[in-house]
């Protein structure tokens, strides 16, 4: 028996894992909007608050993304959408992965600009209390107490996304790993300008911008080939998904086959695509073996979720 | 960076911590060694042309434009207000001579970019307007434009009041928004005896009350070239030591020199 609109869920102990992401990418939203405010109030409207707006701004993203595609990503398949919507994870995955570039890039393009332009940025004194105080070091204070719940939560993330294999979770944490390499970057920055060396900002944003746009670069390849279909990768680009080669595994340990293939595809957070298993001939009751392999197959892997066992003839390989 | 070889390394193969780590800890050693060394040898924080060294002892170069009673230039050159004498005060402390040059704003700030002058005094506000083009002091006093009168009066009586005002200035403009009925005067003081819009520090001179109208306020600045650290922290150092009450004298002083 086959329940067309089957309904996908999570292992408990997963589901549990699921639920402490939702509840820290709700932190990452109020710890980034508690930062643009604390910004606001320390570096007013200067052009260094504008960049550091923008940056903020696009650190929502991934959050956000991760947010929306939680929403939609167990809803039942129906009349409209047959394959369910799996997918609205692929999509917030390409989305984080977009403003992960972005950021690097504009960091890069920014920070490049500055250099070629020669300009020199002024620090001066603010009053503060009653008391003159370089502002610099209120500066360099912010940019360190706001790098770390991004260092922490990027942590908590990226150990997270490897246990429930969740890309957004991922490119969230790279994201994460950004912004406190921007502002461990700015910090230097500052010293420098302290130090009379204009340069100094400039060029660390760029180094860690170059890092940041290598990091943008990889994960949005990652994100284009799911959606392209590619057999399952991780979330780096790098290695490969051991379940397709484990699903022909099991289905060939099947007494009643002989041969069998697979393709399995993406769909964000879990695993679909197509089993062909060639069955001797004299295999009676075949229906029934095609269902039972199908839900050991489903059984094998928690991702594993719509597999088509398909009997065929013969299996050409090129 | 290695590539995960086969299907049963960890499919989540991130860049390993400790390389990551290990570039972050060179970049952070390469500049501190750089900056510890800086911060041995000099002010802090320090220019990036040396603004501070070369006007200590030699000549400051200003740019001045005119703006009363915060500046002002006369025909022969020579110049007055506000911010003049506390740029003379500063140049003593620095035992510096002044070299004045005026122009227009765009001009001196064009001239401060590109080095030919190391600060620009014109009654300038913290507005934003030379973002990139020049550095702003920390404003080291704010200012409100207030509609003065000679009796004691609630604030939206001013509402239908004859005021004398400024012509052609935006508090003129404002004061209609505001319902008064601007009269306008183009001499150097409003009449006497009668509702002014005038900057606050002129309300007991002129015998005035302020009657809770505001119609402008400012944040007063100079300009230094940027990244000049070390010269715009004297310069602001300097301006937020002068005493709020100086301030208001020399306000009135010029606002007299003008009449």
């Amino acid at each position: 028996m086959t329940r067309i609109y089957d309904h996908y869920e999570l292992p408990e102990e997963k589901e549990r894992l699921h639920l402490r992401a939702v509840r820290l990418e709700w932190a990452t939203i109020a710890v980034f909007v508690v930062t643009i405010a604390l910004m606001a109030v320390t570096l007013g409207q200067s052009q260094a608050m504008k960049a550091a707006w923008t940056e903020d701004f696009l650190s929502l993203v991934p959050p956000i993304a991760f947010l929306v595609a939680d929403r939609l990503r167990d809803r039942g398949p129906n009349e409209r959408f047959p394959y369910g919507y799996h997918r609205s994870v692929a999509i917030g995955f390409l989305a984080a992965a977009l403003a992960l570039l972005a950021l690097g890039g504009y960091i890069l393009a920014d920070s490049l600009t500055r250099l070629v332009t020669g300009e020199r940025p002024p620090i001066g004194l603010v009053e503060i209390a009653g008391w003159q105080v370089w502002l610099g070091w209120p500066m360099i204070a912010v940019l360190a107490v706001t790098a770390v719940p991004a260092v922490v939560l990027g942590r908590m993330k990226i150990r997270l996304a490897r246990e429930l294999r969740d890309k957004v979770l991922y490119a969230d944490a790279e994201m994460n790993r950004a912004d406190w390499m921007t502002s461990g970057a700015a910090i230097l920055g500052v010293l420098g300008i302290g130090a009379g060396l204009w340069w100094a900002d400039a060029v660390a944003a760029a180094v860690i911008s170059a890092d940041i746009v290598r990091d943008g670069l990889r994960t949005t390849r990652t994100a284009v080939t799911n959606l392209m279909d590619s057999r399952p990768t991780p979330a780096t680009g790098h290695g490969t998904d051991p379940v397709p080669e484990k699903l022909v595994g099991i289905a060939r340990t099947e007494p009643w086959v002989l041969d069998a293939w697979v393709r399995l595809r993406e769909e964000g957070h879990v695993l679909v695509g197509e089993v062909l298993v060639v069955p001797r001939p004299d295999t009676e009751g075949i229906t029934g073996r095609l269902e039972r392999l199908g839900a050991r197959l489903r059984e094998s892997d928690w991702r594993v979720h719509d597999i088509v066992v398909a009997p065929v003839a013969r299996i050409e390989r090129q | 960076m290695t590539r995960a070889p086969g299907p049963h390394v960890a499919p989540f193969r991130h860049e390993s911590g400790a390389q990551a780590w290990a570039r972050v800890i060179v970049v952070t050693l390469l500049l501190l060694a750089t900056f510890a060394e800086f911060a041995a040898r000099n002010p802090w924080p320090d220019d990036s042309e040396g603004t501070l060294d070369r006007v200590r002892g030699g000549v400051l170069r200003v740019g001045v434009t005119g703006s009363p009673p915060w500046t002002r230039v006369a025909d022969d050159g020579s110049v007055s207000g506000v911010e003049p004498v506390l740029v003379r005060r500063l140049a003593e402390e620095l035992d510096a001579r002044v070299r004045w040059s005026s122009g227009s704003e765009s001009d001196l700030m064009a001239s401060l970019h590109a080095g030919g002058l190391d600060l620009v005094a014109g009654g300038l506000g913290d507005t934003g307007t030379w973002q990139g083009m020049a550095a702003l002091t920390t404003p080291y006093t704010t200012t409100r434009a207030v509609v003065g009168v000679p009796a004691p009066m609630a604030g939206e009586e001013v509402s239908g009041t004859r005021v004398a005002v400024r012509a052609d200035t935006a508090e003129e403009a404002r004061l209609r928004e505001e319902g008064g009925i601007a009269v306008p005067y183009t001499g150097p003081a409003p009449p006497p005896g009668e509702p002014a819009v005038v900057g606050e520090w002129m309300l007991g001179p002129l015998g005035l009350r302020d009657s809770g109208v505001e119609l402008s306020r400012s944040d007063h600045v100079m300009a230094v070239r940027m990244g000049e650290n070390a010269w715009l922290a004297t310069v602001e150092g300097y301006l937020l030591d002068v005493p709020d009450e100086e301030l208001r004298r020399l306000l009135v002083e010029a606002e007299g020199a003008g009449r």
